[in-house]
C-alpha cells in the first residue's frame, strides 16, 4: 500500500547559542499514519515539532505541507494552516473559562459587528465537548475547576476539533491515566482514518510500538533514521536512541554493594518539611558521600524541596537540621554551614545576569575575605575558579548574560566551589546545557561524591537519575513516593510508574 | 530569552560580532556622562561669553551644589539597589526645622537632631518598602506628602528661623571640606568593601542577591536610614546658607537629585553599571546646567521644559533595558 506524502521536512535546523538543538533534519510525514519521534532528552524533539507549529521560529530549512511551504508565526497560527499540538506542560490558563480556553487567539468567528457573542462560543464549545465524550466538561465553567487530566482532554479537543492535517503529540501521555490516553488515542485512531497524520512524541516504548506505524529517532539533534513498526522491538529502539553514548563515560559506571556498604555520615535531615500547595510532610537524609537523586514530573514539588533546605521557601514549616545540629531556617545559614543551591531558574534566582562573573562567584565568599576589599584580591578569587570550572571568556569582568547556558552553570558552581560548600543542592543541574558541559559537570559530581560531600540532584531528566544517584526518591503531589536504590537493572519505567 | 539570545542562533560570527559590538557601546556609554559634563560645560561658557567661568561665579555655582552633593550619595546608595526615594526633599524640609529649632539651644544637638530626623524617616520608608513590601517610589511618593503636609503646618504662622549664629558657618572652606569628606568616605566604603559589591547585586537582581548569601532586606534597611541620615546632614548645610525654613524648603530636591544622577550616568535601575563618578559627574553637571540656563536669561518655566527635555534624553541612554525589570 503506497501511502501519500503529506508533510516534508527539509534540513531543519535549530541553534541555541552554542548548543545545536536540531542539525538539518529532514523527514517524510505520510497521510494516514501515526509518525513516532523518539529520542533521548534533548535530542531534539520538542524543538523539532515547536518549530512545525509556530511555538518557535524556525532557524533554517523549510516545511511543505501539502506542497506549499509553511512557517507558523504562532500557534493560532498553525492551526489555520492546519497544523496542531498538544503541549507536555499545561496548555491552558487559569482564570478563563473552558470555552475561552477552546478559542484562545480563534475568538474573531464569534465576533459579529465588532461585538463577541460569548453565548455562541459556549454553545460551540458545548458541542464539540459532547462530540467528544466529554459532556460532563462545562464549557462556561472556569478551567480551574477541573483537574489536571481533565485540563488536558480540553486541550486535545481544542486541538483537534477542526480535523487538523498534523497532529503533534508531545509527551502529553505521561500526565494521563489510563482513561485519558485511552481517550488520546481514541482521537489518534481517528485523525489516522482521515488520512492526517499525527507526530506522537513519547518516552514510552511500549505505547510507541503500540500506536506507531513508523518510528523515527533522533539523537543530540541528528536523525538517526526512520523503521516500521514491525521491524523493531523496545531494545532494537533503545540502542538506536542511547547510540554509543552510554559507554563513552558520560554517566557513572559503578554500581556499588549497597547491602555490604555503610552509608555515610548523615550531612542534612529533611523532617517533615511542608510548604504549603508545593510539598507536604517531606521527610528523608542526604549522606555524606553520596549522590541523591529526587525525580518527578515538574509539577510535584520535588523543585520546592530544595529551596526548602537551602531555606528559601517562603511559610515552611517542619525542620532541616545539619550534622552539628544546627537548624536551617534561612539562606544565610545554610550558606554560613556549607550548603550550596543551584537553581532550576538559573537566570533569575542563581545568577545575576546583569553582574559580571567576578561578582557572581565572589559574592558569598566575600564575607570571608577580611574588612578591605581590594580588586586585586577579588579578581584572583573569582578568576582561579572559574579557571578550574574552565569557563569560556573573555575575562572574569564580561558579564554573565554574555555566557551560554553551559557556562553560566559553571559559574554558579564557581561559586560553591569557592565557598568550599560540601552539601551541595543542584536543581535541574544540567537543563539546557550541552553535552560537553554536561559529562563535565557529571565528572564534578562524581569526583566531589568521593571527595566524601553530601549531594542532592532535582531533576526531570530520568536518564540523569538513573546514571549519577545512588538514591533516588520519586515524588508525586508533593510527596515522596518511592525510593529505588541504584542498579544496573533500573529502568526509565520504574521511575515513570511512581511519578504518575 | 532575551533579544541577544535570539541573534545568536543565527550564526556564530554575527553572534561575536554583537557581543563586539555591545562592549564597545558599553564603553562609551562609560564615557558619556564625561562628554555630556564637557559638552554642557563648552556650550554654557560659549553661550554666556565665557561669564560663567568667572572665579565669582563658579563659587556660586558650587555654593548651591554643597547641599546637592551630600543627600546625592545617600540617593547614589538607594538607586545602586534599584529603588527611588521621592522623599528627600521634603525630608530635608522637616529636618531643617528640627535643626532651626533645637539650634536656639546647642549646635551639636541640632546638628544630631537634624540627622536623626533624616534617619527616623528613612527608616519609615524601608518599613513600608522592605516590610510590607511596597514599592519604593509608591511609599516615599506617599511619605513626601505626608512630609510636605507637615512643613507646611510648622510654618503656618511664620518660618522657623535658626539662631543667628548658625549662618556665621557660611564659609567656602569649611563646606567644601564637609561635602569632600562626606564624598571621600561614601567612596571609600563603596570601593574598599563588600558593600559596595552588594547594593550592586541587590540593583542587579534581588532574588539572586538573596540566593547569594546577601541580607537584602537588612541592607535596605540600613541604606535607606544612612541616605535619610546623610539628608539630615545635608540639612545643616542648608540652614547655614538660608538661616530659615519655609513651607517650601528643599522643594523638588528629589527632582533635582533624579535629574543629577541621570545626567551623571546612573543607570535608573540600579545595578552593576553604578559608578560613583555619577555622583560628582551628575551634580556638577546638573549645577552648570541650571545656572547657565538662569544666566541665558530663560524664565523657570522654559528651565524646566529644558531640564524636562535633557532628563528623558539622558533616562533613554542610560536605561539598562535589557534587564527587563522595574524600580522597585
Amino acid at each position: 500500500m503506497e501511502q501519500k506524502l503529506l508533510l516534508h521536512a527539509e534540513k531543519i535546523d535549530k541553534r541555541f547559542g552554542p548548543t545545536h538543538a536540531v542539525n538539518e533534519v529532514s523527514l517524510d510525514f505520510l497521510e494516514g499514519e501515526v509518525h513516532a519521534l523518539i529520542g533521548e532528552n534533548g535530542s531534539g524533539k520538542s524543538t523539532f515539532t515547536n518549530m512545525l507549529t509556530g511555538i518557535l521560529p524556525i532557524g533554517s530549512g523549510t516545511f511543505t505541507l501539502m506542497g506549499h511551504d509553511v512557517a507558523p508565526k504562532n500557534q493560532v497560527d498553525a492551526n489555520h494552516q492546519g497544523i496542531a499540538i498538544v503541549v507536555q506542560e499545561t496548555g491552558t490558563l487559569g482564570g478563563l473559562s473552558v470555552a475561552d480556553n477552546m478559542f484562545l487567539g480563534d475568538e474573531d468567528q464569534f465576533i459579529r459587528r465588532g461585538i463577541k457573542d460569548t453565548a455562541a462560543m459556549n454553545r460551540k464549545a458545548q458541542e464539540l465537548l459532547d462530540a467528544y465524550d466529554l459532556g460532563y466538561i462545562k464549557a462556561t465553567s472556569i478551567i480551574d475547576n477541573y483537574d489536571f487530566e481533565d485540563r488536558k482532554l480540553v486541550e486535545i479537543v481544542k486541538s483537534t476539533w477542526f480535523d487538523p492535517a498534523v497532529l503533534v503529540i508531545d509527551e502529553t501521555t505521561t500526565a494521563l491515566s489510563q482513561k485519558g490516553r485511552d481517550k488520546l488515542f481514541e482521537v489518534m485512531d481517528h485523525v489516522r482514518e482521515l488520512g492526517h497524520c499525527v507526530i506522537f512524541i513519547s518516552h514510552d516504548m511500549g505505547e510507541v510500538l503500540k500506536m506507531a506505524d513508523r518510528i523515527s529517532i533522533l539523537r543530540d539533534g541528528d536523525f538517526v533514521t526512520t523503521v516500521n513498526r514491525e521491524d523493531v522491538d523496545e531494545d532494537q529502539l533503545k540502542t538506536l536512541m542511547v547510540g554509543r553514548q552510554m559507554d563513552d563515560h558520560y554517566y557513572r559506571t559503578d554500581y556499588p554493594d549497597y547491602a555490604r556498604e555503610q552509608p555515610g555520615e548523615t550531612a542534612v535531615s529533611v523532617r517533615g518539611v511542608t510548604v504549603p500547595g508545593m510539598i507536604d510532610d517531606v521527610s528523608f537524609d542526604l549522606h555524606r558521600g553520596e549522590i541523591l537523586g529526587i525525580g518527578g514530573l515538574s509539577e510535584c514539588g520535588m523543585h520546592e524541596v530544595g529551596k526548602a533546605i537551602f531555606g528559601a521557601s517562603y511559610d515552611r514549616t517542619g525542620e532541616v537540621v545539619l550534622a552539628d545540629g544546627t537548624k536551617v531556617k534561612d539562606i544565610n545559614t545554610a550558606i554560613d554551614h556549607s550548603i550550596a543551591y543551584a537553581s532550576k531558574d538559573r537566570d533569575n534566582e542563581s545568577l545575576l545576569i546583569n553582574d559580571t562573573i567576578e561578582d557572581n562567584i565572589a559574592l558569598p565568599s566575600m564575607r570571608d575575605m577580611g574588612r578591605v576589599l581590594s580588586d586585586k584580591k577579588l579578581r584572583e578569587f573569582s578568576d582561579k575558579y572559574a579557571v578550574l570550572m574552565s569557563t569560556k571568556m573573555v575575562s572574569v569582568n564580561q558579564y554573565v548574560s554574555a555566557l551560554s547556558g553551559g557556562n553560566k552553570q559553571k559559574v554558579v558552581l564557581a561559586r560553591w566551589l569557592g565557598k568550599q560548600s560540601d552539601i551541595l543542592v543542584l536543581d535541574s543541574p544540567t537543563r539546557g546545557i550541552d553535552i560537553k558541559v554536561k559529562a563535565a559537570i557529571y565528572a564534578l559530581l562524581e569526583q566531589m561524591r568521593k571527595e566524601n560531600k553530601a549531594i542532592l540532584i532535582i531533576s526531570e531528566e530520568i536518564m540523569e537519575l538513573l546514571g549519577m544517584c545512588d538514591r533516588i526518591f520519586v515524588m508525586k503531589d508533593g510527596k515522596i513516593n518511592g525510593e529505588l536504590t541504584r542498579s544496573p537493572e533500573l529502568s526509565e519505567q520504574d521511575l515513570i510508574s511512581k511519578m504518575v | 530569552m532575551t533579544t541577544s539570545n535570539d541573534t545568536a542562533i543565527d550564526s556564530k560570527t554575527t553572534a561575536i560580532d554583537d557581543k563586539k559590538k555591545d562592549a564597545f557601546a558599553a564603553r562609551i556609554r562609560g564615557f558619556l556622562p564625561l562628554i555630556g559634563f564637557v559638552v554642557i560645560l563648552g556650550f554654557f561658557a560659549i553661550a554666556t561669553g565665557g561669564s560663567i567661568l568667572t572665579p565669582k561665579n563658579i563659587t556660586l555655582i558650587l555654593s548651591g551644589g554643597y547641599m546637592l552633593m551630600i543627600a546625592a550619595c545617600g540617593v547614589w546608595l538607594i538607586m545602586t539597589m534599584g529603588c527611588l526615594d521621592f522623599s528627600q526633599g521634603s525630608m530635608l524640609g522637616v529636618s531643617c526645622a528640627v535643626f532651626c529649632a533645637l539650634s536656639q539651644y546647642n549646635l551639636v544637638l541640632a546638628i544630631l537632631g537634624g540627622i536623626a530626623t533624616g534617619g527616623v524617616i528613612g527608616a519609615i520608608n524601608a518599613y513600608f518598602h522592605v516590610y510590607r513590601q511596597i514599592q519604593s517610589f509608591v511609599v516615599t511618593m506617599c511619605v513626601m506628602f505626608l512630609l510636605r503636609g507637615v512643613c507646611a503646618f510648622i510654618t503656618t504662622t511664620s518660618p522657623v528661623y535658626a539662631a543667628t549664629y548658625v549662618t556665621t558657618f557660611n564659609d567656602m572652606t569649611l563646606l567644601m571640606g564637609i561635602t569632600l569628606a562626606v564624598l571621600v568616605i561614601t567612596y571609600v566604603v563603596t570601593r574598599f568593601t563588600s558593600i559596595g559589591h552588594n547594593l550592586k547585586a541587590i540593583g542587579a537582581n534581588e532574588k539572586a542577591a538573596r540566593f547569594a548569601g546577601i541580607k537584602v532586606q537588612k541592607t535596605k534597611v540600613i541604606v535607606y536610614i544612612v541616605a535619610g541620615c546623610l539628608t539630615g546632614f545635608a540639612a545643616f548645610i542648608n540652614a547655614i546658607k538660608v538661616g530659615s525654613v519655609t513651607s517650601t524648603a528643599g522643594n523638588m530636591l528629589e527632582t533635582q537629585l533624579l535629574i543629577a544622577m541621570v545626567l551623571g550616568g546612573m543607570p535608573i535601575n540600579g545595578g552593576a553599571r553604578a559608578r560613583f563618578s555619577n555622583i560628582v559627574i551628575g551634580v556638577l553637571s546638573y549645577l552648570i546646567l541650571q545656572k547657565g540656563l538662569v544666566m541665558m536669561g530663560f524664565t523657570t518655566e522654559i528651565q524646566q521644559l529644558i531640564l524636562g527635555v535633557v532628563f528623558i534624553i539622558m533616562v533613554a541612554l542610560f536605561s539598562d533595558r535589557s534587564s527587563n525589570q522595574v524600580i522597585k
